[in-house]
């Protein structure tokens, strides 16, 4: 177990020059792991040949031991390396690493098919995922609903395309796992064409916050708009490409989506209309992140992908990017880590139901603390998902803290009819006294009284099933204290 | 409830879009707007609406003044359908044919949506509109009669308990659910089946009112002429164009004559001026003369009959009470024994069938008698109202045009506590682009009065409270005798101590003000042993959203903890001194406060249990800015500070800071601009009810925006408080974006009892979105996109009854923004 705590400047072990060594090396081990697995099957990328089930050792073993004990594994997105809309505790890992060991984790967006020439086409791991033909899905079940249901296997009850999971040793239930995100980058379209840039959708869905609420005519319609992002990462805004009104599409089992009730669905680009010069001379400051990530609950066997819980999950929380550390409770053996719906930017709230929902890569450090140790520290308590970044620590309120355990057995679906700001703030509330008084040692008095002058409580979220607040704090309000 | 979308002002709409969203609503009641006979203002509207599972639809609507007439295609598909038109406030005519029928508030209207009638709202009014589905014996009762005859007098009777019912349903709009309805349709249809079949009893008697109305116009004009000796009944008939007969019926009814209610009316400003110190230099033959009485000795007998002791003793030692309960209530005129609320309903209800004329006499006669005690004790309260004086200012030169300098200390003289209103007068008039440099007062200082209040004469002159005077009596917008809960002058609603108002010439409703907040200054403490130091005093109230929701005993306590602020120049920021909880304090007028219930009142030190070493290790940066900041709402009487509203007011934004700027909608000649609630800092969300209030002055540059310059801007159509820092534009959602007109006159109360996030988030929205497609011109599906994924919702506050959700907007976004405004 590694032994350093890390503070926001730490570099792990790793010395700058290391670190672009390390990346250096990853990026080869990716290009080359592709284009062997071009080799092996044509044209035609098998889903098998992209799995890494082929072992971390075959591509991307043990990189660049940080401090001699820890292991660096490589992800590739792939329809054998994601579980696309639900959370799993019965999932088959995808690798098991170690306590300290570091995983860079390819993740897809599933608004890809929004525009697949500029977000799949040409990229392996993303043409095997959204592989879709009249006879067979590249990754059938989407969600956690029956392989049977109208609009598609997996119902789309649960919408992410998540990678993962990752099976960490000697994790137990009332464990804690630190996931630090030590890099983010976006990932470049692999189509010749948007050559050096990357692309992500945002859709104003039917789940929005003003969806049925607009002014103008239809009312009930869904926009998708495409940005574009540097791929370089020079840049540090994006820009709108196009929008165009969603209009009924026929997916190639023959199953027609009047809205976007199923994730995936490629969108036939001669039955839309597309308006560009929208947005112009706008630059939306990027804030690249991961929407979904956390470990898998231990209430139901399949848990729908969309609304965050105890175990983390969607909380879509824009903070949650590049230097952040997410501590989340264990809740079934080996944690089962997962992360997808990567976002290039997101305001608080989410408001029409989606972010700029596009393709990165993160590296994480994956830390487990285990519950033996944890009496007489900060972590004793947890049993929510606790966000720490360089200047902040941030905790998330929910409608719902724990949904599946507060509403019983229908409570993947009974959730998106109960929700509230207002009970979500209640909860964001109790989470922020608890931590203010378990972690800083201050009498509820005191805590009150601080939450009142110098925590901001924000809408994380009013469009994920189980709303969103959370309360941000600053680190820098308790010099002489750490988690 | 994911997209309740049952509620909405027109405010969020870009002007061009309002007729449209509008109409929307009301083709749900088969109506529609008819084109006025005459020029109206632009429509400004409030809406909610609520549909049964019989499809029936109820809509309670607030607006600018506006014709309604039946849709006409629609009307002919629901052919089966009847209307009932409830109006709250306001009045106008209902036409149909040559048939012309006057309503007013409290008129309830039952329309066939076939008829072509067409209904003339010459007013802001309020109204509730049901479309009652299969109510086709109502409809029989409606075809069988004349037009005049469907309108139901609710004055007392079945009518009455009907208008009751649909008031009721209006207050609860919000929160009936599809399937709660059709019971109350039920019962509403048996009413009206009811009201309709009594048609015949009713005569064409004069509206009460009507007559209400008159007799409030009366007083109006006679509490203007008090002072004309020669005033006599004849002046107030020819100035109101009302016959003398008229007029002394009307006081009748009230059980008092016009002679008599002069009379008290005088004696009652007499008396309040022998009680003023500030007269002291006047005799009492010339205090008596002011008011009206030509006789000395006259006076003098009239007053001791009234109030048991002479001029010159109650001069010597006015009562303790100046305005106890008992002083005013013999201010009112003498009513006869009123019974109470509930045995008044019980009454009519039980008696209504055998005696309906009789009973229907006490009814008004209570009616009339109490609009005469009310306003009596609104104009004791114009009385009140502490007058201001124009304090020190720079020199001025009138024709100067650079912007001149003035300077508002805070004292008991230039402030006015827990209120906004229209009336009150102005502590300083100044021109477009003036500066102004402020002080204010934090309303919590007494809860360490050495600390904030000792050796600082403004803050003395204010928080001065002794068993015999209060430096400023009125806290708040209640009543001035404390008759509701007995806390109080004014009963504390509201609570912040503002200082103004600030009158801008030009400045006249349809303009903005823009607020430049150009520098905020600390107020050290004059106190000799804290002598320099800043305090702040933070309160965990009664009203904080941990109220009871706490984890250690005892249960539902309230705590302070004052701070202290190092105003130095690396790291400015706050460090808790101690906290103590709040024990029971008595008032110097003997009043016992178990809770914070009243701002100012003195903490006797002895009765709490300080707490040194909290929060030792914590170190709070701060974000000093303004809670309140307001022009005066266009609503007349006092308004509660504690909720914001479109006039801006108590937003407990933290981004009100230094180099911000905040562009209020005038809504009165003059702006009449205050400012107040001094924080050293705040979250988002001001959890715990307070923030850190700790005294602060502002240098504020106040520039005026004339209608006519802002045309195709996005200020043209501003109505909503718009705030913007350096960095950022900052819209403020509330739970109600008008709670003043939206909520009627019940909204200062209502407002407290009926805000959600849910609803501030969507008004959040909607602002957004507004000024996006406005001041940046771009098309809805553009700006829903980059609300998504640019705009940051945060949680202004969940105190102020009227709850907060800001939505910010990065000017970084757009890299040529200077073209913003």
């Amino acid at each position: 177990m590694l032994k350093h705590i890390c503070s926001p400047t730490c570099t792990h072990g790793v010395s700058p020059e290391d670190e672009k060594d390390v990346k250096e090396g990853f990026k080869v081990a990716r290009r080359s792991f592709l284009r062997d697995a071009m080799v092996a099957s044509g044209t035609a990328v098998s889903a098998s040949a992209l799995s890494v089930s082929m072992a971390p050792s075959a591509f991307a073993a043990s990189a660049k031991p940080g401090s001699g004990m820890t292991s660096h594994y490589y992800i590739p997105a792939s329809a054998n390396t994601v579980l696309w809309g639900y959370f799993s505790k019965s999932a088959k890992p995808v690798v098991t690493v170690e306590s300290g060991d570091f995983v860079t984790i390819e993740t897809l967006t599933h608004h890809a098919n929004d525009d697949a020439e500029r977000m799949v086409k040409g990229d392996a791991g993303a043409e095997s995922v959204f592989h879709w033909d009249s006879q067979k899905k590249g990754v059938n079940r989407r969600g956690a609903g029956p392989m049977d249901a109208k609009v598609g296997a997996g119902g789309g009850q649960g919408v992410h395309i998540c990678t993962g999971p990752v099976h960490i040793k000697g994790a137990e239930p009332g464990d804690i796992l630190e996931v630090r995100i030590i890099d983010v980058t976006p990932r470049p379209s692999a189509n010749p064409l948007y050559k050096g840039r990357a692309f992500g959708s945002n859709a104003a869905a039917n789940w929005g916050f003003h969806y049925g609420d607009t002014l103008t005519e239809p009312k009930k319609r869904e926009v998708v708009t495409i940005y574009e992002v540097d791929a370089t990462g020079e840049r540090n805004w994006a820009r709108a490409v196009y929008n165009y009104k969603w209009t009924p599409q026929t997916d190639p089992f023959g199953v027609v989506h009047p809205t976007i009730d199923y994730p995936g669905v490629p969108v036939n680009h001669s039955t839309i209309t597309k308006n560009d010069k929208i947005l112009q001379n706008i630059r939306i400051p990027v804030r690249p992140h991961f929407g979904t990530m956390g470990v898998a609950p231990a209430e139901a066997d399949m848990v729908t992908s969309i609304p965050p819980n105890y175990t983390g999950g969607n909380i879509d929380n824009w903070r949650i990017g590049k230097g952040a550390t997410v501590y989340y409770p264990v809740a079934v053996t080996g944690a089962m880590f997962s992360v997808g719906d990567p976002h290039a930017s997101q305001g608080d709230s989410e408001l029409c139901g989606t972010a700029i929902e596009c393709s990165l890569t993160g590296t994480f450090q994956l830390i487990l603390h285990k519950k033996a140790s944890l009496p007489g520290t900060p972590l004793a308590e947890l049993n929510y998902p606790l966000l720490e970044t360089q200047d902040d620590w941030v905790l998330h309120g929910f409608s719902y803290a724990n949904y599946l355990a507060e509403l019983g057995p229908d409570a993947q679906n009974a959730i998106y009819s109960k929700s509230s700001v207002d009970l979500a703030l209640r909860d964001a509330y109790h989470k922020m006294r608890h931590f203010l008084m378990t972690t800083q040692r201050l009498g509820e008095d005191e805590a009150i009284s601080l939450m009142s002058i110098a925590v901001d409580f924000g809408i994380t979220q009013v469009v994920d099933g189980n709303w969103g607040v959370h309360a941000v704090v600053k680190k820098s309000i308790f010099p002489a204290r750490g988690v | 409830m994911l997209n309740d979308l049952r509620r909405f002002s027109t405010s969020a709409f870009p002007e061009e879009l309002r007729q449209s969203a509008w109409t929307e609503v009301l083709e749900k009641v088969l109506m529609g707007n008819g084109t006025p006979g005459h020029a109206s203002p632009p429509l400004d509207g409030h809406v909610s609406s609520c549909s049964s599972a019989l499809d029936s639809v109820f809509i309670k609507l607030s607006s600018s003044p506006q014709v309604l007439v039946p849709h006409a295609s629609n009307a002919h598909r629901y052919g089966h359908a009847v209307l009932v038109l409830t109006l709250l406030s306001g009045s106008g005519l209902v036409i149909e044919g040559d048939e012309t029928v006057a309503i007013s508030s409290g008129d309830i209207i039952v329309l066939e949506p076939t008829r072509p009638w067409r209904i003339e709202l010459n007013t802001d009014f309020r109204a509730v509109v049901v479309k009652l589905e299969s109510a086709s014996f109502v409809l029989r009762l409606v075809r069988t009669s004349k037009q005049n005859l469907n309108k139901i007098s609710a004055r007392t009777g079945v009518g009455a308990v009907c208008l009751n019912l649909i008031q009721s349903i209006a207050d609860e709009l919000d929160h009936l659910g599809r399937h709660e309805l059709p019971p109350i349709e039920a019962t509403l249809t048996e009413l009206l089946v009811a009201c309709l079949s009594h048609m015949d009893e009713d005569s064409a008697e004069d509206s009460t009112s009507v007559q209400l109305g008159h007799l409030r116009r009366v007083c109006r004009s006679m509490e203007a002429r008090l002072g004309d000796p020669d005033l006599v009944i004849d002046d107030i008939g020819r100035l109101e164009g009302l016959s003398t007969r008229y007029i002394q019926k009307l006081f009748k009814v009230g059980s008092t004559t016009f002679s008599e209610y002069l009379k008290a009316r005088r004696l009652e400003r007499c008396r309040l001026d022998l009680a003023n110190p500030a007269l002291a230099h006047f005799t009492i033959a010339e205090l008596c003369f002011r008011w009206g009485f030509n006789d000395a000795a006259n006076f003098s007998r009239a007053f001791t009959a009234r109030f048991k002791l002479s001029p010159k003793a109650y001069r010597a030692e006015p009562p303790k009470n100046l305005d106890a309960q008992q002083v005013l209530q013999r201010g009112r005129p003498t009513l006869g024994s009123v019974p109470p609320a509930g045995a008044r309903e019980h009454a009519r209800l039980t008696t209504q069938a055998k005696d309906h004329r009789e009973e229907s006499g006490d009814t008004r006669r209570y009616q009339f008698e109490n609009l005469l005690s009310d306003h009596a004790r609104y104009a004791l309260a114009l009385a009140l109202t502490p007058k201001r004086a124009a304090p020190a200012a720079a020199p001025v030169t009138p024709t100067e045009p650079l912007p001149n300098h003035y300077y508002i200390p805070a004292s008991d003289k230039t402030v006015h506590w827990g209120y906004f209103s229209r009336t009150l007068k102005p502590a300083i008039s100044v021109k477009s682009g003036d500066i102004l440099t402020i002080e204010t007062l934090t309303q919590h200082a007494s809860d360490d009065r050495e600390r904030m209040i000792d050796g600082d004469p403004g803050a003395e002159s204010v928080f001065h409270w002794t068993a015999d005077r209060k430096g400023v009596d009125r806290r708040g917008a209640g009543p001035m005798d404390a008759s509701i809960f007995g806390r109080g002058a004014g009963e504390g609603f509201g609570v912040h101590i503002c200082t103004g108002p600030v009158y801008v010439q030009g400045a006249e409703p349809g303009d903005v003000l823009e607020i430049r907040i150009l520098d905020i200054l600390p107020r050290p403490s004059c106190s000799p042993k804290h002598h320099g130091k800043l305090f702040g005093s933070n309160a965990a109230t009664w009203w904080g959203f941990q109220y009871k929701d706490l984890l250690t005993e005892p249960k539902e306590r309230e705590v302070v903890t004052v701070y202290e602020i190092h105003d130095t120049a690396a790291q400015p920021h706050a460090k808790a001194v101690y906290n103590y909880r709040w024990t029971p304090q008595t008032d110097p007028f003997g009043v016992r406060h178990d809770t914070i219930d009243y701002p100012g009142v003195p903490v006797d030190e002895a009765s709490i249990d300080k707490q040194y070493g909290v929060l030792s290790k914590a170190i709070v940066p701060i974000r000093p800015h303004f809670g309140v900041l307001a022009v005066a709402p266009k609503e007349l009487g006092l308004v509660d500070s504690i909720p914001p509203g479109y006039f801006g007011g108590n937003l407990d934004n933290w981004r009100a800071g230094k180099g911000s700027k905040v562009y209020l909608p005038v809504s009165v000649d003059g702006a009449l601009f205050s400012v107040g609630d001094p924080h050293a800092s705040q979250g988002d969300s001001e959890l715990c009810g307070t923030a850190i209030e700790c005294s602060l002055t502002g240098v504020f540059q106040l520039v005026l925006h004339k209608k006519a310059q802002m045309a195709g801007t996005f200020l043209a159509d501003l109505n909503y408080p718009f705030l913007e820092t350096d960095d950022e534009w900052v819209l403020q959602g509330l739970s109600f974006p008008n709670h003043l007109a939206e909520l009627g006159p019940n909204a200062q109360t209502q407002v407290y009892q009926k805000s959600s996030l849910e609803a501030a988030m969507r008004d959040a929205f909607r602002k957004a979105r507004h000024y996006l497609m406005t001041a940046h011109q771009l098309t809805e599906d553009e700006a829903i996109s980059l609300i998504s994924v640019a705009v940051d919702f945060g949680i202004t506050q969940v105190v102020d009854g009227n709850l907060g959700i800001h939505a910010v907007i990065r000017k970084a976004i757009f890299p040529d923004h200077d073209l913003a405004l």
